[in-house]
């Protein structure tokens, strides 16, 4: 029990050691000291009132982003794995990705002008909307099979993704971009009005599916041993479905779609505090927070010409470290 | 009677034409050397190295990009074109021109219907397979690259050399690096810094170099994206604040709009506190062909009225806080 504490001691630490590295971190040369006293409501003397308003109103509210989209994409990711008894299930396998990619595109594409806000709404919406056909798609009257929602997944995503391309090959060249770099991940739209409209979201649904951390280690029995035992099963079923793909949905619809965090993370995380859920969530939440912020300040500042896709950072730095951390631990997933 | 004037008539215009014939073969003397240059077969190098040879001056030409496109026009030779791009919309009578696909997709069967005696493309924006496809069916393909100024103007004079008119392409070519010469000769300090920007979200700025690097430098600026690496470096906010441009640029194209308040609030940037951001016409600053002349002058005023500004309100532009 005490050596659980410190584990969670030691994620909780390094969070929050990675949010302040990430406030002190940047193109203009920001002290720790004066991090600490901005912090703290003083003002930053010596380099002033810029120093302050570059850390509260651009680093402050992307290091938020992305322990939010990094907590968000991992619980989302631990969900689904257990929800599919899947190893390799991320918040993307079941369309999410897809639908939020056409929404974004369409908002960028359709509408003109002032897109900044009308892209998260229409992306939300685009998850949603994929997350619920693939869900009455994949429904039969004895309830939903992992196998068919998987399949119905896939097709609808390879649907949607089909849908992008022909989006981007007809798109006029001048807004490619914007798209594109949405769809490799991007912290950069990361104010504190967004992250305050973000933060509901993501907290109601870590909390549902933290309330549901039980149902969830049953149903990695499968549904047979699950429904033995007492489990609602197809409610439980239905309800971590809905609750981890409109996490993923909301988060995409902020921070594009950023990859590994969901897919891997949950692994890392089972690797340190196993596998009962109402322990690995948290955990999860926490390393998935840390590793996303950190790979952002990669993504900010070791690139020689300039910002990086956060998204493409995640895996090329990631991938070592946690094969590192899986391998340690005998290769169990 | 009447046969006076005439006969008078055609005595004076055989007293008046006996100058003729030397005149004319002198002329054709002083001429021969041009005539040699421009006569076929002709071979030349193009950007990738290979020998195009051209056995008559060609009558069919299509063009695969909207630059080489300008540049037919330039040197009155459009009545030779039979097939250009979807984006080639300069001048207004290139776009009612027959298309053939775009630049990066260009329609390798639409081109051969055209039955073209020449191809002109570019070496990094049509695909090299579907040119070489053309040349495999035997259909000259000249293509070309310029990585800067110079190197339009050069390829002007040599188009002109294709087209059978290299008089017109020198005259033309030199005519263009004179307006440049005079640009670069003009007052060049103070010198702002610049960002030269395609796209405002992303903010992507030009970098070194790249053709918007030289239409900065040339009028006397200097790149505040020239720290980066890699031509098209993506900047954060953050990057536009510790780069501070006094003067920002944008390639006005379909998609890029302005800043958006979350960007250009901060008073920190010159730029935005003088409210010293233009847009430039993209077509103007990212084809390289005649018209970079045209988008260089305009930088070049954008330049000098920030000088004047500048001039008479030194305490102004300097002031910190607003």
């Amino acid at each position: 029990m005490r050596n659980r504490a410190i584990v969670f001691l030691l994620l909780a630490s390094s969070f929050a050691g990675a949010v302040v590295l990430s406030l002190s971190v940047g193109p203009l040369p920001v002290t720790l000291g004066q991090v600490f006293r901005i912090l703290s409501g003083g003002s930053a003397d010596g380099a002033g009132e810029t120093a302050m308003r570059v850390v509260l109103t651009l680093r402050l509210p992307r290091a938020l982003l992305g322990a939010l989209v990094g907590g968000a994409l991992s619980s989302s990711g631990v969900a689904f794995q257990a929800l599919l008894r899947n190893p390799l299930a991320d918040p993307y396998i079941l369309g999410v990705s897809g639908g939020a990619a056409v929404g974004a595109m369409t908002a960028r594409l359709l509408l003109p002008g002032d897109s900044f806000l009308s892209l998260p709404l229409c992306a939300f919406l685009g998850a949603a909307l994929a997350a619920s056909v693939v869900f009455v798609l994949a429904r039969r009257r004895s309830g939903v099979s992992r196998e068919r929602l998987i399949l119905m997944g896939v097709i609808v995503g390879a649907f949607l993704n089909a849908l992008i391309m022909m989006m981007v090959a007809l798109a006029p060249p001048g807004r490619i971009p914007g798209a594109v770099y949405w769809l490799m991940g991007d912290l950069s739209l990361g104010t504190l009005g967004r992250v305050g409209l973000l933060a509901p979201y993501v907290a109601a649904g870590v909390v549902i599916l933290f309330l549901l951390s039980r149902g969830m280690d049953l149903l990695l029995l499968g549904d047979e041993a699950a429904f033995q035992s007492g489990l609602p099963v197809e409610r439980v079923k239905t309800v971590v479905y809905l609750t981890a793909s409109l996490l993923a949905g909301s988060v995409v619809a902020f921070s594009g779609l950023i990859g590994f965090v969901g897919l891997i993370v949950p692994h890392g995380a089972r690797s340190i505090v196993g596998s009962g859920h109402r322990r690995l969530l948290p955990a999860a939440f926490l390393l998935g927070g840390t590793f996303l912020i950190l790979a952002d300040v990669l993504a900010r500042t070791a690139g020689p010409s300039g910002e990086l896709p956060v998204g493409a950072v995640t895996a090329l730095s990631g991938a070592p470290f946690f094969l590192y951390l899986l391998r340690r631990n005998g290769g169990k997933p | 009677m009447r046969r006076l004037p005439d006969s008078a008539g055609r005595a004076a215009g055989r007293a008046g034409t006996h100058w003729v014939l030397p005149v004319a073969v002198l002329l054709l003397l002083f001429a021969l050397p041009l005539r040699v240059q421009a006569s076929f077969p002709l071979v030349m190098k193009d950007d990738r190295g290979v020998s195009v040879r051209l056995d008559a001056s060609p009558r069919r030409v299509v063009s695969l990009a909207p630059n080489l496109t300008e540049i037919v026009f330039l040197l009155g030779r459009e009545d030779l074109l039979v097939g250009v791009t979807r984006f080639c919309n300069y001048p207004a009578r290139a776009a009612a021109l027959p298309r053939v696909g775009g630049i990066v997709d260009p329609d390798v069967e639409r081109i051969v219907a055209a039955d073209p005696d020449l191809v002109l493309c570019t070496t990094d924006g049509n695909p090299k397979e579907r040119v070489r496809v053309l040349e495999a069916m035997g259909i000259p393909c000249f293509a070309v690259g310029p990585q800067n100024l110079a190197a339009v103007f050069h390829t002007i004079e040599r188009i002109g050399k294709l087209l059978g008119v290299p008089g017109k392409g020198r005259r033309e070519a030199e005519s263009l690096r004179a307006r440049a010469e005079r640009v670069s000769r003009e007052k060049r300090t103070p010198s702002p810094r610049v960002l030269f920007v395609v796209s405002t979200s992303p903010i992507i700025a030009a970098g070194n170099g790249t053709f918007l690097d030289e239409l900065v430098r040339i009028p006397g600026g200097r790149n505040a994206a020239g720290r980066f690496a890699g031509r098209y470096p993506r900047l954060s906010v953050e990057d536009l604040i510790a780069a501070g441009p006094d003067i920002i640029l944008v390639a006005g194209m379909t998609g890029v709009e302005g800043f958006s308040p979350d960007v250009s609030r901060w008073a920190e940037v010159p730029a935005f506190r003088n409210g010293d951001v233009v847009t430039l016409d993209g077509d103007l600053v990212t084809r390289p062909g005649p018209r970079m002349v045209a988008a260089l002058e305009g930088v070049a005023k954008v330049f000098s009225a920030w000088r004047e500004r500048r001039a008479a309100s030194p305490v102004g532009e300097r002031g910190s806080t607003r």
